[in-house]
């Protein structure tokens, strides 16, 4: 089976004309098997991927290069969840990926 | 969505910024390409998913308008899907009408339109013969919104 997503770049280019994601401490939403996070996450400081799919965050681990075993977590838990655990001011940037929350 | 979206501000440092990717609510077209050639099969339209979009695109238009965030750029790009074969589009999207189905009626209220569309991806792409390739393009809504 061979599904070849955005070839051209398409979406790496928007994004990136969007916002510099350089040293930043990033939170993305709906991140599936990483394939967005995948675009940005080494130029970002820090990265916290959450889907509620624990199916696709395995996925996602299991793509996870070593270069990036330090400064890229994912974690299989729904937003409200995670945002009711989580402190105020956290992250530089968040990114809704193709996420409807 | 607008909770959400509402928690995503408490989360984002006061200088931060949120990136929103959503598709745009309308039809994905599905075009067989060969030798220069493109014919379109049709266009992907799950009643449910640009349900969805839609809202999505109210709840941003809330908070904007609650004073919460502001749009600082915003612009609309294509990713583009390539397939050898329409049976990997039609497991592709059938899993997807799966995975994004409120419940199970709406899963099964989205089945019959990919099915169609993927028997005529597949009528198409054995007319076309050898080398044919199937593109699915859709239109996704990206935008920098800043806390204010």
């Amino acid at each position: 089976m061979t599904i070849r997503s955005d070839p051209e770049n398409n979406e790496a280019r928007a994004l990136s004309a969007m916002a510099s994601v350089n040293g930043q401490d990033v939170l993305e939403i709906g991140c599936g098997d990483g394939r967005v996070t995948w675009l940005y996450a080494d130029r970002a400081g820090r990265v916290t991927a959450i889907d509620p799919s624990a199916k696709q965050i395995a996925v996602a681990r299991g793509q996870l290069p070593d270069r990036l075993r330090d400064r890229v977590e994912f974690h299989a838990i729904a937003f409200e969840d995670f945002a009711a655990a989580s402190a105020a001011s956290a992250f530089d940037m968040v990114i809704l990926s193709w996420s409807l929350c | 969505m607008v909770h959400a979206l509402e928690e995503i501000r408490r989360l984002l440092k006061p200088a931060g910024v949120l990136i929103d990717i959503h598709p745009v609510a309308e039809g994905t077209p599905i075009e067989i390409h060969q030798a220069g050639r493109i014919e379109l099969a049709g266009n992907l339209s799950v009643p449910q998913w640009c349900t969805d979009f839609e809202q999505a695109d109210s709840a941003l238009a809330e908070v904007i308008q609650r004073g919460l965030f502001a749009v600082e750029r915003e612009t609309v790009f294509d990713s583009v899907s390539h397939y050898d074969t329409a049976a990997e589009l039609r497991t592709e999207q059938m899993e997807a009408v799966d995975k994004f189905a409120r419940d199970a009626r709406s899963a099964d209220e989205g089945k019959p339109h990919v099915e169609a569309l993927a028997d005529r991806a597949e009528e198409l792409m054995r007319a076309a013969g050898g080398g044919a390739e199937l593109i699915l393009r859709e239109r996704a809504h990206i935008s920098r919104l800043r806390p204010t």
